[in-house]
């Protein structure tokens, strides 16, 4: 018998489309150790998060009591809640403004100067390395009556009627922090905006200028339409953590004066840890998040549909 | 000076890209060319200039802390502005012994590495399967199951977590916090793990399997190796959010000797109230290590920053 030239296999080779699918086994083993951790440190206290709401829980009993819904509706009587609620709001708004605002405009001038860009880039992601928490106590001091960097540069410079105690001023005290916040984090978003605005096709620019379109109107048909999903980001994201402020208000006023600064978080702690009322916090929590999302996809759905493609 | 960045582009391929709406190439005819062209100077120098002002606004918090850590009380209110006559390096050794700042880093780094170690591994393993049988509608639930822990806000399992952590005997234990930091970073690990390896071709993984070697091996001597970019933006990422992490071990670790950093200093600010000279060098310490580790990671700090909120 002659040998065949090309080696024919015996069976044809069966579609290796699938082969991922097959080993079930094996799937299983990479997935599950993933799957506990996220599953019992994340969805299962996500889950009895809701059940604990309804209950009277303090956090010791092991068989907290049903109360219902008694606790949503306390919240809405709970002046403490609703003051923390609108501190909180006031700081996601201005936060998510001015910071987004500067990352925007930080990035355009570096992209302007591409060639000092690394430097700059590198100077403007150092705060984002210092904990929230540390860099609030660094601003408290800064901030501090008579003796901190600001009021001292102000007595320094010969403006002593505008030195004050920036941080014990129910007037100054949440714009404060909303500054030192916006100051931290700006340089993390403008990344974000700088890696866009690299994608944006110089095609369009040339066919603008040609056009001697000015620059504003450069930014604004061509830049912003382009780079508006790295808004939208920007945005939830600003939003979302200014939202769950916790730790820089911690830093500097610790929610005062007068509860001025205490924002939802502050109180969720509060009520748990200080006055035992888990089921009650539970509560607040469960509204909070429940907050967040809702603001969260609606943006994102209303800002997405707006977005060019390109 | 002219400075355009678009002369420092490399060049482009050339294709005719469509306008986009709103753009009417007779609308603005050229006008006096040189006037336009100062005003473009002046355009420059603006911008640079608020580039200037911002790097200083950015410098001058960094320069009063490293300044207040190295001043006695003393000068710090006689010369609160200037930098320091003398440089008092004893606030350094001062905060290391009063403030528990050894027994917080060794805590820090041992929560930090452990939880790393378990997400690059964890991490990348669910995420395989997760990026190859994208096909199969079990496993694209999975991965929409996992990457849901993105939106969903990360401190609203908290207070529950108190009464879970409790009854598993976890709280002031280091590897409570290590569990719950491994769940709460998973989404976004397995998010950019599988985005990655999606772009790695399957061929040499088919080659493989055709010889004969075992899932196992594949992944391990074939796949893993190939994912270090997005390994170091994993633990870049994830290491500084660990790190700087105050909610969760404010919750769960009270004890002196089970602290970690930013709980040290916390309790530090509470001892040893207005001695900002230490409080700054205990500070200064517990961000070191991240500094040491950006400055080698830097890059991929970048990308993980881009990537993963670009991509989502």
């Amino acid at each position: 018998m002659i040998k065949p030239l090309i080696y024919a296999p015996s069976k044809p080779i069966r579609k290796r489309k699938n082969v991922f699918l097959q080993r079930l086994g094996t799937n299983a083993l990479f997935l599950l150790p993933a799957l506990f951790f996220f599953t019992c440190f994340v969805i299962y206290p996500l889950l009895s998060g809701v059940y604990y709401s309804m209950t009277n829980w303090n956090g010791i009993d092991l068989t907290p009591q049903f109360v219902g819904l008694q606790n949503f509706l306390s919240l809405w009587h709970d002046a403490e809640f609703l003051s923390s609620m609108r501190v909180t709001l006031t700081f996601a708004f201005f936060v998510t403004l001015i910071q987004n605002s500067l990352a925007l405009l930080l990035a355009l001038a570096l992209n302007r100067f591409m060639r000092f860009s690394a430097a700059f880039r590198v100077l403007f992601l150092i705060p984002t390395l210092i904990s929230i928490l540390a860099m609030g106590y660094i601003w408290s001091y800064i901030y501090s009556p008579l003796f901190g960097f600001v009021d001292a540069f102000l007595i320094h410079v010969g403006l002593s009627q505008w030195a004050q105690d920036w941080l014990g001023d129910p007037h100054f005290a949440l714009g404060t922090i909303i500054f030192s916040g916006s100051w931290q984090w700006c340089g993390f978003n403008m990344i974000i905006y700088m890696a866009a605005l690299q994608l944006v096709p110089t095609e369009f620019y040339e066919a603008a200028s040609m056009d001697g379109a000015y620059r504003w109107r450069k930014f604004r048909d061509i830049t912003f339409p382009l780079i508006a999903p790295s808004f939208t980001i920007n945005l939830v994201l600003i939003l979302i953590g200014g939202l769950r402020v916790f730790d820089i208000i911690v830093a500097m006023t610790g929610g005062g004066p007068a509860g001025m600064t205490r924002s939802v978080f502050l109180e969720i702690y509060r009520q748990a840890f200080l006055f035992s009322r888990f089921g009650y916090s539970s509560a607040m929590v469960l509204v909070v998040s429940l907050i967040i999302l809702a603001i969260s996809v609606t943006i994102l759905h209303y800002l997405r549909k707006r977005e060019v493609a390109y | 000076m002219t400075i355009s960045s678009f002369q420092n582009r490399p060049p482009t391929v050339q294709k005719p890209f469509p306008l986009p709406p709103g753009m009417n190439a007779s609308r603005h005819a050229p006008k006096n060319r040189s006037s336009r062209k100062s005003l473009g100077i002046a355009f420059d120098g603006v911008t640079l200039a608020f580039l200037l002002l911002w790097a200083v606004i950015v410098l001058i918090p960094l320069g009063v802390l490293v300044s207040v850590a190295l001043k006695s009380p003393a000068e710090l209110t006689t010369n609160p502005l200037g930098l320091p006559q003398q440089f008092l390096w004893s606030n350094f050794a001062q905060a290391w012994e009063n403030g528990n700042m050894g027994t917080a880093t060794i805590n820090s780094v041992l929560v930090t590495g452990f939880t790393l170690l378990a997400l690059v591994l964890f991490g990348s393993m669910a995420a395989y399967p997760l990026a190859r049988a994208t096909s199969n509608k079990w496993y694209r639930g999975i991965y929409l199951y996992f990457v849901a822990g993105l939106i969903v806000p990360s401190q609203m399992g908290m207070i529950p977590l108190y009464g879970l952590m409790r009854n598993l005997g976890l709280i002031n234990t280091l590897q409570g916090i290590i569990f719950l930091d491994i769940g709460g970073a998973l989404p976004l690990v397995i998010f950019l793990y599988a985005g990655f390896i999606q772009s790695v071709p399957r061929e040499l993984e088919e080659a493989a399997a055709l010889d004969g070697a075992g899932p196992l091996r594949i992944f391990w001597n074939i796949v893993f190796p190939l994912l270090g970019p997005v390994t170091a933006t994993v633990i870049i990422t994830s290491g500084l959010n660990i790190w700087n992490d105050f909610f969760g071990p404010l919750l769960f670790l009270q004890d002196q000797d089970k602290m970690t950093l930013p709980l040290a200093i916390y309790s530090f600010v509470g001892a040893y109230t207005n001695n900002w000279g230490l409080i700054f060098a205990a500070i200064i310490v517990s961000a070191l290590p991240m500094l040491i580790l950006f400055i080698f990671l830097q890059p991929y700090y970048v990308k993980g920053i881009a990537g993963g909120a670009l991509k989502g």
